[in-house]
């Protein structure tokens, strides 16, 4: 398929399911399994998947006459991985501009701007990603033309062919003492215009007329896209980190009939009680245990297990130099392993990187967990998910087998030891 | 090198040359070290960390077995050591033992954290007003009080590089830091350790200087500047030996010395193999580039850092002696990492090269041992037989001899420092910690002791650090 016919094909495929073709019946068997779906893991359980779907998993599964068996044994199996912000599809090397497609600073658009148009499916990252076992992945804006907001991000499915599973399916806005200046240069002003605009969004929803409203710091299109946020159909993100900007962040939940996540929330710790009662999601890196700024004076190793202990809903993402989107599946796995080293339980840290975002992000009804009639997104581990020196002995998405040939892997495989070295160059060399 | 030291270091302390005969025309020179150590070790008392699995840093493991440290050194590694009266002795069953980790490539101290970037009165990573800026030593921009130091340590380093940045051509002298807490960047200075001279090669200087219209603009612009200043460096070199020489001989006696270049003294002191060459550079083209330029000017490339193609050419790195500072798992964020595989340093090593694992972060900088397992696994994967005792050589003896200080430190070995790690379980697992860390034998951080936590100055007195009630 080329590009350009994904791309076209990319809306037929919006809400709905993009079934792949004549997938085979695949079972694993005798495999340490966590379903995520509560519970402890099932040790010599079996899962069988065929059209895509997971038919069954768990304990006396039964396989199917006729399926691919894949022997378990000393494996271990998951959900594939769900990593709650990346710029997947949106960039391909960071230092060259024209292929970056994540954020703008320029009007005309800005809680409007929606960057599902520029997603590459053909990214090399989403194949490394998905190699290493990511699944699902939130694509986010990092800039609009009116901050605070960046935007509408994109919800991407990996697996082959389209990657948009939903786009519009979450608002964006940054506020802290790192994104001020684009708002005159207080956080106070971020806050004003986020309240001021879902004001107006909501009187945009009883008026519904056409045209600019006067007064207004916002165009018509900003105000339009803030529509689904205060009728609560699509959560309103907010990146902050400082104690002060949560609780800020919080108060909105009481204010206004929206769905609140926080993105960030390196002292979300502070308001965990908060948080949980609120019932506003955290979106963090819990590596992060050291302030980079000063509106994270407050980072600490054991954020993720303070939160887990009060009862948030947590999800992670790795917000360290280019692990966000380069090593999206591969670096989240280790994040989600420092969580458990500083506390947090290791049923609570995989749900972090699996379930818990199909929660949050609305899609639990289809993936994010291994019952029957999701997704098949599975990964087949050769030990505990969350070591560095665990590997992935396969990776299936929707209930196909994804390839591990990388373009790291084509590398590797060109340059691997040799004895005697081979006479001719490395280009001739695992070439196609 | 630490007797060539000490001697420059005196030529510092009495008048510069020219009141007395050098006794050889290399010490013509003056100094290789601008500011003199005030390190001492903390307080200590011998210890025998008993029935541990001991990973030695140069490919040994011995099960079940004790390490004395003794008067701040190793003396002794064995199964059921004597324990001596007045020895405290640590019960460590179940615990592995590592060398103190060393992180050769660091910022801590010249990117405080929590930092602005908006301000740049708070960043002193590089000096960035010229693309040679030979002459400066990030030394003198160190802050102590950097938080990052103490969770190094935590993090089981307890030496590391800091280099200045990779923006110009010569970014200036590095130093060699332990990570124990002091008043000043000189009460923790790494006692006669060599300097390094950090340079950079491919995208970084170009892009900044020819963004501004300044040279160089090219990668052919960088290496001929490079070499000009090569041959200055020679020509100074020179100049000073045979200075030295008159003066030795007695002809001339009181004849001016050569006028002073601090820029060029640091390159002369790379020629004379005092000051160690720590290089920025990804692509394969970029280090044969550099390799050969080194050896047009006879001195050798000590590290090449980031050298994200390393595993392109390990042969050339092998054959000159040239370790290569790798991270497992960074590429594609520009067009020279573009390349980037996780199986590079296993590739270096299993050529025969010195492969290394760097941070050049200070979260990365905790979790050393956690790149070396990620680079690993990615060996083993492509078919290469790593053990965790080789593999810990990558943080410990690798980037000791890329110091210069294979001497003293990187090691477990009768004689050598003590700077030891505890750690509670196997150090390439995500969930082992370092219970304890020895720095010259003393303990340094002790997990489960908060009276063994050192607590930066920076972090005293945050409301939003204090517990929630």
């Amino acid at each position: 398929m080329t590009a350009r016919l994904a791309m076209r094909l990319l809306p037929l495929c919006l809400g709905l399911a993009c079934a792949p073709t004549l997938a085979e019946t695949i079972a694993i068997v005798d495999a340490k399994i966590y379903t995520m779906t509560g519970g402890a893991p099932v040790e010599n359980g079996t899962i069988v998947m065929r059209d895509g779907r997971i038919v069954d998993a768990g304990a006396n599964v039964e396989v199917p006459a006729g399926a691919r068996r894949i022997e378990g044994r000393g494996l271990v199996v998951t959900p594939a991985l769900f990593n709650s912000a990346t710029q997947l599809g949106l960039t391909e090397v960071s230092s060259v501009g024209a292929t970056n497609d994540h954020g703008i600073s320029e009007a005309p658009l800005g809680a409007a701007f929606d960057i599902q148009y520029a997603l590459n499916p053909r990214s090399m990252l989403i194949r490394q990603a998905e190699a290493d076992g990511l699944g699902r992945a939130v694509s986010f804006p990092t800039s609009s033309g009116a901050a605070p907001f960046s935007g509408f991000g994109a919800l991407l499915h990996l697996g082959g062919g389209a990657i948009l599973e939903r786009a519009r399916f979450a608002m964006f806005a940054d506020v802290g003492g790192q994104s001020s200046g684009r708002a005159g240069g207080s956080r106070s002003a971020q806050w004003q215009l986020i309240r001021s605009a879902l004001d107006e969004a909501q009187a945009l929803r009883i008026a519904a007329k056409p045209g600019t409203p006067r007064d207004s710091s916002f165009s018509r299109l900003d105000l339009m896209a803030l529509k689904p946020v205060v009728e609560g159909a699509v959560p309103l993100v907010i990146d902050a980190n400082r104690e002060s900007d949560i609780r800020q962040a919080i108060a909105l939940t009481r204010d206004y009939p929206i769905r609140v996540v926080v993105k960030g929330g390196l002292e979300a710790w502070r308001a965990a009680g908060e948080l949980a009662a609120a019932g506003v999601a955290v979106i963090l890196d819990p590596s992060i245990n050291l302030p980079l700024y000063f509106d994270e004076l407050g980072a600490r190793a054991d954020n993720a297990a303070l939160l887990q202990r009060a009862g948030v809903l947590v999800a992670f993402r790795v917000n360290l130099s280019i692990h966000t989107t380069f090593n999206a599946g591969f670096a989240l796995r280790e994040v989600a392993g420092l969580a458990v080293a500083n506390g947090m339980d290791h049923h609570v840290a995989l749900a972090a990187i699996t379930s818990n975002p199909a929660r949050i992000w609305g899609v639990a009804d289809k993936g994010g967990a291994l019952a029957p009639g999701l997704d098949a997104d599975v990964v087949v581990w050769d030990g505990d998910p969350l070591e560095p020196l665990t590997g992935i002995v396969a990776v299936f998405l929707r209930g196909r087998e994804v390839s591990q040939a990388t373009r790291q892997i084509e590398l590797r495989d060109r340059y691997r030891p040799r004895t005697p070295a081979p006479a001719l160059p490395p280009a001739y060399r695992g070439t196609q | 090198m630490r007797a060539a030291i000490a001697a420059c270091l005196l030529a510092l302390a009495v008048p510069p040359a020219g009141a007395q005969a050098p006794e050889s025309p290399r010490s013509a020179l003056p100094g290789a070290e601008f500011l003199p150590s005030s390190y001492r070790p903390l307080p200590r008392q011998d210890v025998i960390i008993a029935g541990a699995t001991i990973l030695d840093g140069i490919g040994n493991r011995h099960d079940q077995s004790d390490i004395l440290l003794q008067e701040g050194k190793i003396a002794a590694i064995g199964r059921n050591l004597p324990r001596p009266d007045g020895v405290r002795v640590i019960e460590a069953a179940g615990r592995w033992i590592t060398p103190g980790l060393i992180d050769i490539h660091s910022h801590n101290g010249t990117y405080m954290l929590p930092i602005v970037y908006e301000n740049p009165p708070t960043w002193d990573v590089a000096e960035v007003s010229s693309p040679n800026v030979a002459e400066t030593a990030i030394e003198h921009a160190i802050n102590a009080q950097d938080p990052a130091f103490g969770l190094a340590l935590a993090g089981g380093v307890t030496t590391l590089q800091v280099l200045p940045g990779s923006v110009t051509l010569f970014g200036g002298r590095s130093v060699v830091l332990k990570t124990v807490p002091g008043r000043t960047m000189q009460d923790i200075k790494f006692p006669d350790a060599a300097p390094g001279l950090k340079m950079a090669c491919g995208e970084n200087p170009k892009g900044n200087f020819g963004s501004k219209g300044q040279a160089p603009t090219s990668r052919q612009g960088e290496v001929a500047m490079m070499r000009a200043a090569w041959q200055n460096a020679r020509d100074y070199r020179d100049r000073w030996r045979r200075h030295g020489r008159r003066d030795a001989d007695g002809e001339r006696g009181g004849r001016e010395p050569p006028a002073r270049d601090l820029e060029l003294e640091t390159l002369a002191g790379v020629l004379d193999g005092e000051i160690r060459v720590h290089l920025h550079c990804y692509a394969a083209d970029d280090i044969a580039v550099m390799l050969s330029i080194a050896r047009e000017f006879d001195f050798r490339i000590a590290a090449i850092h980031h050298a994200v193609e390393a595993y392109k050419v390990p042969d050339l790195l092998a054959a000159a002696g040239t370790c290569a500072a790798v991270w497992p798992d960074w590429w594609g964020f520009k067009m020279e990492a573009f390349d980037g595989i996780r199986e590079n340093a296993a590739f270096v090593d299993a050529a025969g090269a010195c492969a290394i694992m760097h941070s050049d972060s200070p979260f990365i900088g905790q979790h050393l041992t956690l790149e070396a397992a990620k680079a690993m696994a990615a060996g083993r994967r492509a078919g290469l037989d790593i053990s965790r005792e080789r593999s810990i050589a990558w943080v410990t003896s690798n980037p000791a001899r890329a110091l210069g200080l294979d001497d003293r430190i990187g090691r477990l070995a009768t004689g050598f420092n003590a700077d030891v790690v505890l750690w509670s379980g196997d150090p390439f697992s995500i969930y082992s910690k370092p219970d304890q860390v020895y720095v010259d034998g003393a303990l340094a951080y002790d997990r489960n002791d908060p009276e063994r936590q050192p607590v930066p100055d920076l972090l005293l007195g945050h409301p939003a650090r204090e517990a929630v009630r």
